[in-house]
This record gives structure tokens, sequence and C-alpha cells, in this order.
């Protein structure tokens, strides 16, 4: 009872307090809703179970869990989120295991429409043409039923398909086309396709590494992080970065890394490319024709580095501990200073910027 | 608060009862089929479920032990996979024995308790804590006994069984019995089967979705007296089963998964003097198919054949002293989508002894050596005595070291299977009191068990997709359980009333921010308790049970937001016999009586309320 009185007390202060903010924030600029700006953590759950969920950061540092539930009571993310994306004012939320995108308003949160039909085994999704493409493994272990769903963002449904070689995993979208990494489902898959958004067809498919699982564009390059083969494959084998020029569709140069090692994320920032090896973050000049000697830093209170970004001068590493219970996330200066960390969901994967 | 409104209406359903009758008890000629589970366990817990308390059970192994017995289940929906915790221990640490033998799953070591069905046994026996050196691998936390004993007496019986229930459930099961003194014959055949479409309860309007299942099975017993001193007994079991998993989400994926499962075993005993020699020879046949999507004919799948060979010599030295010595050998050839034609041979040689010193006092002592190339060679022991301080108090007490090998997905998985893995070893401990009266007994058991080199499926280093078995925890189990049975009788009014109740705590140790702290294991309760009250009156009886599970933790660190939280589920039954020579009994049931919402793992829904018509015929 106690407790219950003290509750209330603080509601009623703390009222008082937002009721008094809103009024001396009476700026021109009117904010759009309780999630602009900040950083959307998508947290998987496991599989098999509906306990995914999305963590919200706001830009003064402040964590909300499961976000997506409290604002729309009774539905929950489900099964597997994999991804956001945003586009205009929606955010599209690719939930692998329930075989469904949620979409919302990318400011409010508020559901807008929840996608079903003509999904199967959804992953990723990219915009280009006014349209969504969603990549789509099909059956893990069926490699020739494996599609990019073309989505129509005006009425949200799957207009139709493209139909692409096994385990098409990450798609980015430049200049009108698609550029979809095959990871390989099941398998391990080496190849990039290229999909023409104006005719919805592949324009070209061709082998880049084994196993690429991180795309970044930047400055007219495509930036490929290839895993390598892991060591269950039938032959190991050690990852590489690999460019591709973005006006030829042709791979401009590799970088191997030695031995057998495989990195594990990319990310691009102020001409800079960052990667990691275990929990070991990397960095060197995009333009850079070897890969550096030594780490940057490593990220030390990590134990299962599940999720990576850099931005605005900070790097965000989300730690999925026993992939069982709820995750880290932390954020580090770019030379390795840890400033924050919060508890988020469970295997945490990434960071999506609102902005 | 829940739970003491519960007691009320149980206490409430107990006065209701007192007008009632029951099965009386017929002493019948029975060769049983496990002799070593009596002779060797003296010192343990041990708890017979019989037919009666069969037939009134759901058909699957996991309802028929939630509902009497300490150990916990982890069941994924309902009719779909489940695994018990057992003490403490994980589903890979219980042993199942069928007729002597361990049919525990080579692939994932473990058995699936709802793939065994229950109505193809004479009864099944519950023993608690290790019974490794009897058994081998996996009776670490106990061991569940499926046996189909003999009668050698004229005799021609036949059991029907059917019923119908919500959801399209169907349950048949047909037994008939031919014996004489020279020969005796069982068959029993099964059938289940249920669309198992229920509505969630509670405001929902969620259902669920592809949870169908059916399962066929047939168990044949026979027996032939050569002589008098040589006796051949040969068991035989098919299963066959397809269930469709449920579904978590509307959308996800619709999955299917089959089983087929052999069972063969040929007993040759002979007695000469006071020696008794028992050949048998077994063939164990194991197989899956998962289709990862029903409308495509893609599945992976898996297969292991296991031949044993087992000689047991008993010797008895006097009429106090009692040995056996058994050899045994065993062969299992694997293969499947992830497994490539793989080899496993195990031999083992054991020695048990048990000694009366007095009438009131016995102990045993038992070693067994296991010979492998594939992991280590444990050396096991036990250690068990019984002392009868009164003619109403027992105390008994246990100490034994168990192991759990290496499971064929552990050792061989391709690519990811670790060759250098060790068995899982525990040392355990237990005292058992014993209060009994004519009517009355009441088991009390605390127990200590500490397992080492647990295995264990781990991300590997850096994270990401690769998982790879190691030997990497250690558990510490300790708890307490209370067995408690009654049978008053008033005039023509009988009484059965038993209860169970388990306190456990199985804690592992988790590096959680640069520090080592005990947290219990996932998916084990602290509380479990379990109720029935059955009655009889002339042609009449009815009964009620009743389980509580207390929460779990489903998280290692214990996360506390992902709790399960703590169930209710009660039971009621009533059937009429009006047979007047043979006993036709027709009855009804009601489960989950007061519509507990509830999950006992994470996003699997289980069924309201519900109801099931049965008849039971025997003659």
């Amino acid at each position: 009872m106690k407790k219950f009185n003290k509750l209330f007390l603080t509601v009623l202060i703390s009222s008082a307090f937002f009721v008094s903010c809103s009024n001396d924030d009476d700026n021109n600029d009117e904010p759009r809703g309780d999630y602009e700006n900040g950083i959307f953590i998508v947290n998987e759950g496991n599989f098999g179970k509906t306990n995914g969920t999305i963590s919200y950061l706001s830009d003064d540092l402040s964590i909300e869990n499961n976000v997506f539930s409290l604002v729309n009571p009774g539905k929950i993310t489900g099964d597997t989120p994999l991804f956001i994306g945003f586009k205009d004012d929606a955010a599209y939320i690719v939930v692998n295991g329930s075989n469904k995108i949620e979409v919302v308003n990318r400011y409010t949160f508020k559901s807008i429409a929840t996608v079903t039909a003509n999904l199967n085994n959804p992953r990723f999704i990219a915009f280009a043409n006014g349209k969504g493409y969603v990549t789509n493994w099909g059956e893990g272990s069926d490699p020739a039923d494996d599609y990019v769903a073309v989505l129509d963002l005006t009425t949200n449904t799957v207009t139709s398909s493209i139909s692409v070689v096994e385990g098409p995993e990450k798609i980015i979208e430049n200049d009108g086309k698609l550029y979809v990494a095959h990871k390989g489902g099941w398998g391990q898959g080496n190849s990039l396709t290229v999909i023409n958004s104006a005719t919805n067809t592949v324009v070209t498919n061709f082998v880049v590494g084994d196993v690429p699982s991180d795309l970044v564009k930047d400055n007219g390059t495509l930036y490929i992080l290839c895993n390598g083969k892991p060591f269950y494959a039938d032959v190991e084998t050690a990852g590489k970065i690999v460019k591709v020029n973005l006006s030829t569709n042709t791979v401009s140069s590799t970088l191997d890394f030695t031995g057998i090692t495989h990195p594990g994320f990319l990310d691009i920032e102020d001409s800079k490319v960052y990667y990691t090896i275990g929990n070991n973050i990397y960095s060197m000049a995009a333009n850079a024709t070897s890969l550096p000697a030594t780490a940057l830093f490593k990220a030390s209170d990590v134990t299962n580095l599940y999720g990576f970004a850099v931005e605005d001068n900070k790097i965000y590493a989300a730690d999925a501990i026993n992939n069982q219970d709820p995750g880290e996330a932390y954020i580090y200066s770019l030379t390795g200073t840890k400033n924050k960390s919060f508890t988020v969901g469970i295997s945490p994967n990434g960071f999506y910027f609102n902005d | 608060m829940t739970l003491r409104i519960r007691f009320a209406f149980f206490l409430l359903m107990l006065c209701q009862f007192t007008w009632a009758q029951s099965d009386s008890i017929k002493l019948k000629e029975v060769v049983v089929s496990d002799s070593n589970l009596k002779k060797y366990s003296t010192s343990q817990s041990v708890q017979v479920l019989n037919d009666s308390i069969l037939d009134r059970n759901q058909p699957s192994l996991t309802s028929l032990l939630n509902f009497n017995t300490v150990i916990y289940f982890k069941e994924n929906g309902l009719g779909m996979t489940s695994a018990p915790s057992f003490r403490g221990t994980t589903g890979a640490q219980t042993a199942v024995i069928w007729n002597g033998i361990n049919i525990n799953s080579q692939f994932l070591g473990q058995a699936d308790f709802n793939t065994i069905g229950t109505r193809d046994f004479n009864s099944i026996t519950v023993k608690a804590g290790g019974g490794s050196v009897l058994y081998g691998s996996s009776a670490i936390g106990g061991s569940i006994h499926l046996n189909n004993d003999l009668r050698f007496k004229n005799e021609f019986s036949n059991h029907v069984f059917f019923s119908a229930g919500s959801y399209n459930t169907y349950s048949a099961n047909y037994r008939t019995i031919v014996s004489s003194d020279k020969y005796s014959l069982q068959v029993s055949i099964s059938r289940n089967s249920s669309d198992n479409d229920f509505k969630y309860p509670g405001n929902s309007d969620e259902r669920n979705i592809n949870g169908q299942y059916y399962n066929t099975s047939m168990n044949t017993t026979f027996g032939y007296k050569i002589n008098a001193n040589n006796t051949l007994k040969a068991y035989s079991q098919f299963y066959d089963s397809e269930r469709h998993f449920s579904l978590t989400s509307p959308n996800a994926s619709k999955t299917k998964y089959n089983d087929f499962n052999t069972r063969n075993l040929l007993e040759w005993e002979s007695q000469l003097g006071r020696f008794t020699s028992k050949l048998r020879a077994a063939h164990i046949g194991e197989s899956y198919k998962y289709f990862p999507s029903i409308t495509s004919n893609n599945f992976t799948y898996g297969k292991v054949e296991t031949s044993i060979i087992k000689y047991d010599l008993a010797f008895d030295v006097n009429d106090k002293i009692k040995l056996n010595s058994i050899v045994d050998y065993s062969r299992n050839k694997g293969y499947g989508s992830s497994i490539d034609n793989v080899k496993r041979e195990v031999g083992t040689a054991s020695l048990l002894l048990h000694h009366l010193l007095t009438e009131k006092w016995d102990y045993n002592a038992s070693i067994r050596q296991e010979i492998t190339d594939n992991y280590g060679n444990p050396f096991l022991f036990s250690f068990g005595t019984k002392y009868d301080f009164t003619s109403f108090y027992r105390l008994k007490f246990n100490a034994s070291k168990n192991f759990r090998m290496p499971t064929y997905n552990d050792l061989f998985w391709e690519r990811s299977g670790n060759p250098n893995l060790k068995p899982e070893t525990s040392y355990q401990a237990e005292i058992g009191n014993e209060f009994f009266r004519k009517n009355f007994t009441l088991s009390i058991t605390a127990y200590y068990n500490s397992i080492k080199d647990l295995l264990r499926w781990v991300p590997g280093e850096g994270g990401g997709d690769v998982w790879a078995p190691e030997n990497t925890d250690k558990v510490r189990a300790y708890g307490a359980e209370v067995l408690v049975e009654w049978k008053p009788k008033f005039g023509q009014n009988n009484f059965t009333i038993n209860g169970t109740y388990a306190y456990t705590v199985s804690e592992s140790q988790q590096l959680i921010k640069n520090e080592l702290i005990y947290k219990q294991l996932i998916y084990v309760p602290y509380h479990k308790l379990t109720g029935s009250v059955a009655y009889n009156w002339k042609k009449l009886s009815s009964y009620f049970q009743y389980l509580y599970n207390g929460e779990v933790y489903t998280t290692p660190f214990n996360n506390r937001a992902s709790k399960i939280k703590d169930y209710n589920v009660g039971n009621i039954g009533v059937d009429y016999d009006f047979g007047a020579k043979n006993s036709y009994k027709i009855g009804f049931q009601v489960l989950n009586l007061w519509n507990e919402n509830y999950q006992p793992v994470t996003s699997r829904q289980m069924p309201g309320r519900n109801y099931t018509i049965y008849i039971n015929l025997n003659f």
C-alpha cells in the first residue's frame, strides 16, 4: 500500500512536470511524435517464440523497451523481428518467424498495417521507385523458392515477386537499383543480385565472396563484408571486404583477411570503414588498400557482439550475451571509451537511426 | 492467493466424495519384466502407477506423470515435444526404460514424453535418483520404467477402451491376454488422434493452429515356459506418429514431424540351482522426419539402429546374499541429413550385491565399468541401505555415481559435433524416511546431486550463428520430495488419496558482468504439487486430480520479466460400471476444470476446459 501511495505521488508530481514542460516547449519545431530522432534497437527474441521486441533510445539517452506493444496495446512484435526500414513517415518492421511486416508511423510508432500475405521467411527491406523490396528465403532448405517481394506502399500488399538465387539477405537501394546480398539461407551463398526497380527484373548476379553479410554504400561504391565460410562448411574460408563500383556494377577491389578470419559487421562513417572481428573493433580509411594490423579497441564488456553501427562519432555495439537473457547496448567513443550501456531486449541485432 | 482458492476447492471436492468405493486389489501371479528394479532399488524411492491410474489418465506419458509424480514437464503445447525435469535435472538426465532396456533417443539423449503412449503397458514405475549402474546413460535425475508383465495361468481376457473428447480427440485401445500355465500372450493396440485446435482460454479469439496429431502403437508380449527351468520371452513394440507443431504466431510456417520407432527384445531365462541366467538380445530402431513446411515435400531426417546383447547371471549365495553380474554390449549405427553414417560401440560390465543383514536391515552395493572408443570410460558405483526401525518407520540411504554419455548429435553432427566430449557425471546422495500403516504411507526424501561436465550447445566465440556442444557447466541440485498415499474405507465408501510435493533447487554458475553467480536452471520450478482423490461406492467411482506448478525462469540469468507464472490445473471424472459379471464402465471427464489459462513454455498455449467421454470394457 505504501508503495502504491508513493507511485501515485510520483505520477502526480511528474505529470505536473510534463504539463509545464510541454507548455514551455512551444517552439515552431512541432514534435511529430514520441519517437522522433533517436534510435530503434531490434531485439530478435528466440526463434519460435513471440518474444521479439523493439527498444527505443532517445537522443538524450533514455531507454524505453518494448515500444511496439506499449504504443499498440494488444499487439506484439512477434517471432524474430530482423530489421526496421524507414520510408517517408513509415517504419517497416520485418518479422521473420511470424512471416509479417508491421508497418508503423516512425514518429509515433502507432500501427498502420500488418502485411502477412505472400511473405515466406522475410528477411530485410529496401525501397525504390515508390515500392518496398523484401528479401524472402522461402523454405530454408529449398534453393529454388527464394524471392524478393514487391510491396505496394500505398495499399501495403505484396503485388509481385522477383525470383532470385538462394538466401537473399541484406538489400540496399542506389539510383533506382536494388542490391541483394546472397548470404545463402541454410547454406553459404557468395553472390550479389542487382534488380532494376523500373522493370522489377534481375539485371545481373555475380560472385563477390563467401557469405556476404553486410552492405554499405558510400561515395559511389558498395562495400560488402563477406564472413567467409564457417568451420562447419565443406571448406572453411576467410572473410573479405569487396568493393563494387555502383556505376558499372562490377567488383573494383577486394581486401582479403588473413588465415581463416571471419569478420562480423561493417559500417562507414566520415569516409572511414569500421568492422569487427569477435569483439575487436577495427577502422581504416575507406580508400585503404590493406587491412589494419591492430584493432582500434576491444569492446571487452561485450560477450556476444550481435549488432554494430557507427554514427555521429559514436560506436554502437549490441551484446546478445547468451541469446536468452535481455541483451545490452553499448555506446563507445571513436577511440573506444565506454560512454554508456543500456539493458535492452533478447538478442539485440542492430541500431536503426530515426533521422 | 489463487493457490489458496484452489485448495479450498480441493477440500470441498473431498467432502463431496464421502460416499464411495474402489477396485479391490487382486493378487496375481506375475512375471515382472524387470526383476532387478525390485531387487536393487530397495534403498530408493519407487512409485508404481498401476492400470487403474493408467486408464483414467490421458494416454500421453507427459500427462500421466505430470498429474501423479513429482516430475516437472516442459511441454511445448498439448501433444507437442515434451521433456521432463526430474529432481532439477534436464530431460536428457531422465532415463526411459522399456522392459529393462534404455530407450532414450540416441540423437537427443532424451525421450520425448509425448511420443510414448501409456495404455500399452501393465504398469509404469517411477524411480527417483541415480540408476546408471543398472540402467546406464541418463539415469541421473531418475528413471521411468514401462513394463509389460506376463501371467502364466489359464486366461482369456479382452479389454476395450474408447474415448472421444473436445477438439475431435479420440483414443482407442484394445488389449487381449491369452495364456495357460505354459504360454502367455498379450497384444495391445492403441490409436490416439486429435485436431487439437482449441480456442485459447481467456478473452482471446486466437486458436491453436496446426496442432493436429495422431499416433498408433502396437505392443506384443509373448512368454513360453519350455520346461520348469527355462522360459522364453519376446517383447515387441511399434510406434508411429505424426504431429504438426502448433504455431506460436498465426502466420508462422506450418511444420510437421514424424516419429517411427521399433523395439524388439528376446529373453531366455534359465534356472540352474542357485543360478539364474538371463540372456537378452534387443534391437531398437528410431527414426524421425521433419518437414519445415507442410506445403513442400522437403524434409530432414535421422535414423539410428541399436543392437544390444546383455547377459545377466544371478547367484543366490544363500537366503540372504544375492549377487548379479551383468555384461552388456551395444552397437548403434546412425545416419541422416546431418549425421554421416557413424557407428558407436559400448561395452559394460556390472557387479551387483544385495545383502539382507537382518530381517530389518539390508544393503546393496554395485559397480559398473563402461568401455567405448567415442568418449571416456566412466566407472560408476552405487551403495544403498535400508533399516526398519519400527513396524511403521523405515530409513533409507543411497549414494551413487551416475553418468550421461554424449549423444549422436553431440558427437557426430556434421562438422559441429565434438569428438572430444566427456560424459556428464553426477555424484548424489539421498536419505529417505518412510512411515507406513495398513492403509497409509508417507515418504519424505532429501537429496543432493552434483553434476559436472554438463553437455551444452553454446554459441561460438564472437557470437554468430555457429553453435557447438561443449562440456561446460556444473550443476548443484538439492531438494526434498514428499509422497503420500492414504486409502481410508468407511463401510462401502472407499477412498484413495495421493499427494506429491517437490521442493527443488537446481543451480548452475553463470558469468554475469564478470561475476560468477549461481542461478536456478531454466524450467525448474521451486515448487510442484500434485494431489488426487479417488472415491468408489458400489459401481460408481469418481476422482479429482490436481496439479500445481510453481513459476519457472526461462533464461539462464533468471530474468524476472520473462518468468512463466505458476499454474493450477484440475481434472474431474466419474464412471459407472453397468456390468454384472464383467466390468463395463462408462465415464465422463472434465479436464482443466476451472479453465486455467496457462503456458508451460513461453508462447506455448494449453487448452482451457475440455471434456471426454469414455467406455472401458473388460470381458
